[in-house]
């Protein structure tokens, strides 16, 4: 996942800082600050109500911020109305504009800019080749299916080779395999064309494989952003933790040296295992349900756990356990040379204590 | 068929003769050729279809009546657009108090606005004038308008705007380049009922009527109390006409409007 900034960056860079903003008594947007470089490609990743929209909406200058400044480029855009910013973007739900051909909604952005007839027409159609729908511009959007009018609406955004290319989650309306050609065709485009990204979504398949980086927000509140890799390994906080991937979260009590089960049980961890310090008391341990794999029961430095479901599922299987004091831990292991498990056996449970990450118990940190 | 939907079918093919008879009375007697009306009519003359037209007092009404109803069409089609924007977009609170005093003329009764009109008319000079009467008109179209366009624009896609924003459209032309292009067979359609509204409006043109400038309903009034020639009954083909021209026009706007919609919901 390196930085996809070449040599020719042809995007611009945007700061937000510091950005607020409140609807009635609801803050949809809560102190974030953000610096998003020239030429990257940045995911908004968050449940709805996180504020991702909300922070789109506010770099397109469609919301005003309560707070704070957003710059593009440097320049201060914070009041500055969406046509004046320069900006591609692409909506949710293609908004192509139905009284009008398929190549002069991908022209309206240069009639916007004064751009005459003819090199209208011949920019349009450049624009639909590079989504792969030259020769479409005589027809009318209605014509055509869901992903080829996304398309459209991606040619549209990009045909004035804006800086900036904004997406509130463009391809949510897609079926999964159209969804997974878009993507690709997106980093293409990303990659050819060089402008910067900020794409919202609530697909973290999708962040992860997309975007250089990845912005977390809960609430209205910037939890993490980091690169994908990073943020599935080393998540700083347990609502990141829990909202990418599979996590097990072990209740645990923490004397600074080993997290204590209730039973007695201990593990001895590392001190990379915290990525913020944590102060001695109820801790949760989290670990990925892929890091644990199976031991014979009572091998030494295992866990003691009880099978309760073994789910099949091609490639790999998932292993619901329960430990001795009656919390659920998920493994998964490669179906592959596994001996059959079945529900009611003892079995033990290693656990790499590097693969262990330590969190304050008091979720709302 | 069974019996009970062949009295049904009955009882609505009465219900509609009923509604229609009057009409299908009046219109032959334009071509009486007695001075009085009868019916039926006795013999056969375009005589008095040639008064109307021969006669300047006629033709002036006519003129004056046309003339209201166009700037009565073209006043509720950009004020009734441009109110119903901010209704079906603009904040809900705002809105339903500012829908009340747009349709509201709808349940006032004519003869309570016509009273009330005529009095503050008179009191600014207004009565009698262009302006007046328009402003008049436009007053009592405006929820046949408002009614139209908030159909067509409540199923426009408020995104699309957003989009010709970003796209580098400032407001007012993503307005006129996107939503109105989409929502113009309504609007169309709203002027034309607010054209029929004003062009046969009876009860506010006898409060407002001046001496010189009559519409033409007041001068039917007038024909009918002094002379009532079958000249009344020509003019009502006439009008009568031009309502199902007009009707048939919206009814062909509404099937474009229709198509639009299906579009949009499809792209």
């Amino acid at each position: 996942m390196s930085q996809a900034v070449s040599s020719n960056v042809k995007g611009a860079s945007i700061e937000i800082k510091h950005l607020g903003k409140t609807f009635g008594n609801v803050k949809a947007v809560n102190d974030v600050s953000l610096t998003i470089n020239a030429g990257e490609f940045v995911a908004l990743l968050g449940p709805s109500g996180s504020g991702k929209s909300t922070v789109l909406m506010s770099i397109a200058g469609f919301e005003r911020p309560s707070e704070g400044q957003i710059l593009i480029g440097g320049q201060d855009c914070t009041r500055l109305p969406p046509n004046k910013r320069n900006i591609g973007m692409v909506f949710q739900h293609y908004t192509l504009f139905p009284h009008l051909s398929v190549g002069d909604n991908v022209a309206f952005p240069l009639k916007m800019r004064g751009v005459a007839k003819a090199e209208r027409r011949r920019q349009a159609e450049a624009a639909l080749e590079v989504v792969r729908l030259g020769g479409y511009g005589d027809r009318t959007p209605n014509q055509l299916s869901g992903g080829q009018q996304q398309r459209v609406a991606l040619a549209r955004a990009i045909v004035y080779n804006p800086q900036v290319l904004l997406m509130d989650e463009p391809l949510s309306a897609l079926d999964k395999n159209l969804r997974e050609e878009m993507q690709i065709e997106i980093k293409r485009l990303h990659a050819e064309l060089g402008f910067t990204v900020v794409f919202v979504t609530h697909d973290q398949g999708e962040a992860l494989t997309m975007a250089d980086r990845i912005a977390i927000l809960k609430a209205g509140r910037l939890q993490q952003v980091s690169q994908a890799r990073e943020l599935y390994e080393r998540p700083s906080n347990l609502f990141a933790a829990s909202f990418i991937g599979e996590m097990n979260m072990l209740p645990v009590r923490w004397d600074g040296v080993n997290a204590v089960f209730s039973d007695q049980d201990q593990i001895r961890l590392p001190d990379t295992a915290s990525i913020q310090p944590v102060r001695p008391g109820s801790a949760i341990l989290a670990i990925r349900p892929e890091r644990l794999s199976i031991a014979a029961p009572g091998t030494e430095g295992s866990w003691k756990a009880t099978v309760r479901d073994v789910v099949y599922a091609g490639a790999g299987s998932l292993l619901i356990t329960h430990l001795a004091d009656g919390s659920e831990v998920r493994l998964r292991v490669a179906s592959a040379g596994q001996a059959p498990i079945r529900p009611g056996q003892e079995i033990g449970i290693k656990v790499p204590p590097e693969a262990a990450l330590l969190y304050p118990a008091d979720a709302s940190q | 068929m069974n019996p009970r939907a062949i009295i049904l079918n009955a009882y609505v093919y009465a219900v509609l003769i009923f509604i229609l008879l009057p009409i299908l009375v009046i219109l032959p007697m334009a071509f009486s050729e007695t001075t009085y009306l009868t019916f039926p009519p006795e013999g056969m003359t375009l005589r008095w279809f040639e008064d109307f037209f021969g006669n300047s007092r006629w033709m002036a009404a006519t003129w004056f009546s046309v003339k209201i109803a166009a700037l009565t069409a073209i006043t509720t089609a950009v004020i009734g657009t441009m109110a119903t924007y901010a209704l079906v977009r603009g904040a809900k609170a705002m809105g339903t108090l500012f829908q009340a005093f747009l349709i509201g003329p709808i349940v006032v009764p004519h003869i309570a606005l016509a009273v009330a009109l005529y009095l503050f008319f008179q009191n600014t000079g207004l009565s009698g004038t262009v302006f007046g009467y328009v402003a008049a008109h436009s007053i009592i179209a405006m929820p046949f308008t408002v009614f139209t366009v908030a159909a067509a624009l409540s199923s426009v896609d408020p995104a699309l705007e957003d989009a010709a924003m970003s796209c580098g459209a400032n407001r007012f032309n993503a307005f006129r380049l996107v939503t109105l292009p989409i929502i113009l067979p309504n609007v169309i359609s709203g002027a034309l009922f607010a054209f029929i509204i004003s062009f046969d409006e009876p009860v506010i043109a006898f409060f407002l009527a001046g001496i010189r400038d009559k519409t033409l309903p007041r001068m039917m009034f007038d024909d009918i109390e002094q002379n009532l020639t079958p000249i009344i009954p020509a003019i009502a083909v006439m009008l009568t006409l031009l309502s199902i021209v007009v009707l048939l026009a919206a009814g062909l706007l509404k099937y474009v409007a229709n198509r639009n919609a299906a579009r949009v919901e499809q792209s």
